[in-house]
């Protein structure tokens, strides 16, 4: 066992932390500022500081050269998710398209299509909405019913897509979508890549409990996409599909894991300024108890990411065991939240329920507010990119060999 | 970047269980269980242990031992609590760790060889104790010598030649259990137990016994999904049942999370990680917490002959049991976790 970085990966660390300690702007990690902004604005700003982190070559970090990546490790791509997630850098905005449609365009494109895309994705030029879930489609895929229609050497689309992760700042959509007529189930589907700047296309923000508009839905309504403008080729979009949603696989969780325990430095702080029982909540044992709980899943979720980040390295595919991953940090970043919801008591839902100003420790808690919305938030991770109860189907069925 | 196991230790680990399937299963697992008053030390595999050097683990060379670290020691200790084997292996090993550690060069010479050799056996107590009478220490009655925490801290070595011991009527017979009466006995200081040496053992302790857990969990586990795939009720394998797969789901992901953390404490004690306190705290809280879960529910998805005797289920329940409230219980390394939480 060895769980050190080669002497060059350490060194993109340090060049990655310079590079985002000298382009970040202080006050971006200040409280409340992105709320601050208008989300137009907010994400405007994310987009050009992403772009320019790529041309500083800080994106792409394990893919190859030739498609405009840096062609660093998968070490390197490990380091690049903690230190973006230490520096509280804004969220990516083109996630989609760099987590799924590129790698996807790599192995299936046409050369046109890899000069195209790829580069566009990593340089933010244009932003790629997925185009998946239906509102009869959710864990159950195979059940769209966005229907193309050959119309010349276009395709006729209609339907609702739903779900989209930042619909209403899409250029573009790809989309699985019903180009066989009266196919069924995983026959008959395209993986078709749409301009979302036409007249068919109309995106709608969805407001979340949690009051944030991150997903959205999309009407489709005699929309047009040229036939050739599809990966895979047609009919064949289930497989493409499977591909694309592969290359979530391997991921390690050393972001995620760096973001939960910044929200649990948060909960600590909260918790030694609550008072509880004539003395500190932090002093409380049935607390300290819970808390204890959640940071051992914690650190096994860190451990586990040494696993799945060495397994990688050495060029194994871990299938169906990211599903392990899943469920690991999703529910683990529940567990995080219930207990900050019991350290809460009476002011759990009480917005800002801290003065501004530290703790006795000395820790920031006027983020607290924040703190509240991820743990509101948090009620989405079982949910989206396959249910807790799928990943469970899949670990059972998969993994252990039980019984369909 | 490397997590996994090198070949030596994969060819360790195969050693060990190769032997106990060809010559120490279940059913010589059982005629030492059913068997309530014998000393629960079967010679034979003893002199085995010996033979291939799983004593010799942690012994440094000179000492006629294998020199290797506590990664290279939970191999075993994984394989034989996937066998429930029986034997002091765990306090002989934890003794031996004591008297490397924190023994003079003398204690040295004179046990740590017979102890690699498997020519005396060892044991350990490590609760500071309120009398002069020790009353559960592992295989007290068999043991040549013992480890024994004092109230200042520090750490004695008491040879049992003449001490008077009882063995103790338990559950769990994959072990035995003696009271030891201390009074009129040498206590002979360990000269280099200081409070960082004696953590530095409890340690160890806790991440071996966690190490049996997951090897305990892992088998009780995968006897349990191989019933579940013939088992048929209603008219299908009753492992076709969502009920049973989300289930074990949550345990496989529970039992591979204790797996990783066992292997990354372990690596902590022998390279001296910065976080190994909060490390091997967070390897026996989850091993405990997920052994006890995985043998509850291989009683249970077993059905009715889960709660048999003649059935291995209750081998493994019993032995997570006693080791999951051994080496600090879960409210203990919880306790331990927060308190590196809140520092």
């Amino acid at each position: 066992m060895d769980l050190s970085f080669t002497p060059e990966e350490e060194e993109f660390r340090a060049e990655l932390r310079s590079y985002l300690e000298s382009t970040l702007p202080a006050e971006w990690s200040s409280p409340g500022y992105w709320d601050s902004l208008d989300r137009f604005e907010a994400f405007e700003k994310r987009r050009q500081w992403e772009a320019e982190k790529a041309k500083a070559g800080f994106a792409g970090i394990a893919w190859p050269k030739e498609w405009g990546g840096r062609g660093g490790t998968e070490g390197m791509k490990a380091i690049y998710d903690e230190e973006m997630t230490r520096a509280r850098a804004p969220r990516g905005a083109n996630q989609l398209g760099l987590t799924y449609l590129a790698p996807t365009v790599a192995v299936l494109g046409s050369e046109q299509q890899k000069r195209d895309i790829i580069g566009a994705i990593l340089r933010n030029e244009e932003i790629w909405c997925q185009g998946f879930s239906e509102p009869g489609a959710g864990s159950d895929l195979a059940a769209i019913r966005t229907s193309g229609v050959l119309d010349g050497d276009e395709y006729v689309v209609n339907g609702q897509k739903i779900w989209t992760t930042q619909a209403i700042h899409g250029d573009k959509l790809f989309a699985l979508i019903r180009t066989e007529p009266g196919s069924q189930r995983h026959q008959g589907l395209s993986l078709m890549l749409m301009d979302m700047h036409q007249p068919g296309v109309e995106a709608r923000p969805i407001t979340t409990m949690s009051g944030d508009q991150e997903f959205g839905e999309v009407f489709l309504t005699d929309a047009r996409v040229p036939a050739d403008a599809n990966l895979g080729g047609i009919g064949n979009g289930w497989q493409t599909a499977m591909l694309l949603l592969s290359f979530e696989r391997g991921a390690s969780a050393f972001g995620m894991y760096t973001a939960m325990r910044q929200q649990l430095a948060g909960i600590v702080a909260a918790a030694r300024a609550t008072s509880r029982n004539g003395g500190s909540a932090a002093d409380d044992p049935v607390l300290r108890q819970e808390l204890a709980a959640v940071v051992t899943e914690l650190e096994c979720l860190r451990y586990h990411s040494f696993h799945v980040l060495s397994e990688v390295e050495k060029g194994r595919d871990l299938g169906f065991e990211a599903s392990m991953t899943k469920l690991q940090w999703s529910e683990t970043m529940q567990d995080l939240f219930e207990v900050f919801d019991d350290l809460l008591g009476p002011n759990v839902t009480v917005r800002r329920p801290f003065g501004a100003g530290a703790d006795s420790s000395g820790a920031d808690i006027t983020d607290l507010a924040a703190l509240q919305n991820q743990g509101l938030y948090s009620r989405s991770v079982t949910i989206w990119g396959g249910s807790g109860q799928v990943q469970r189907n899949v670990v059972a069925e998969r993994v252990l060999g039980l019984p369909r | 970047m490397d997590f996994g196991l090198t070949d030596e230790q994969r060819a360790l680990d195969a050693s060990v269980r190769n032997y106990l399937r060809d010559r120490f299963d279940l059913t010589a697992v059982r005629a030492v269980y059913d068997d309530g008053e014998g000393d629960g030390h079967p010679r034979e595999l003893w002199s085995s242990f010996a033979e291939y050097g799983w004593l010799a683990v942690t012994v440094p060379e000179e000492h006629d031992g294998l020199g290797l670290g506590i990664l290279d020691a939970q191999v075993v200790a994984r394989a034989l609590g996937a066998g429930a084997v029986p034997g002091p292996w765990l306090p002989t090993v934890l003794a031996t760790e004591a008297i490397r550690l924190a023994g003079s060069p003398e204690q040295q010479t004179a046990w740590l060889p017979k102890l690699a050799a498997g020519e005396a056996v060892g044991t350990v107590a490590l609760d500071p104790p309120s009398s002069g009478s020790l009353r559960r220490v592992e295989y007290g009655a068999v043991a040549d010598v013992l480890v024994v925490a004092d109230e200042n801290g520090g750490l004695g070595l008491v040879d049992l030649g003449s001490a008077k011991r009882r063995q103790v009527e338990q559950y769990d017979r994959t072990t035995r259990l003696a009271s030891v009466d201390l009074t009129g006995e040498t206590v002979e200081p360990l000269p280099g137990a200081t409070p960082d040496v004696v953590a530095d053992l409890l340690r160890r302790a806790a991440v071996l016994a966690a190490a049996d857990l997951v090897g305990v969990a892992r088998e009780a586990l995968t006897r349990t999904v191989a019933y579940d795939k013939e088992r048929v009720q209603f008219g299908k394998p009753v492992g076709s049942f969502q009920a049973l797969k989300h289930s074990m789901a949550d345990l496989h992901v529970g039992v591979t999370m204790a797996e990783h953390a066992v292997k990354y404490a372990a690596f902590a004690i022998d390279t001296q990680r910065p976080d190994v306190e909060l490390a091997a705290a967070v390897s026996k809280a989850k091993a405990s917490d997920v052994a006890k879960q995985t043998t509850a529910a291989m009683i249970q998805y077993h059905g009715g002959i889960g709660f048999t005797w003649e059935h291995a289920a209750h081998f493994y329940f019993k032995r997570a049991k006693r080791l999951a409230a051994s080496y600090g219980d879960l409210a203990q390394s919880r306790e331990r976790i927060a308190s590196l939480t809140f520092a």
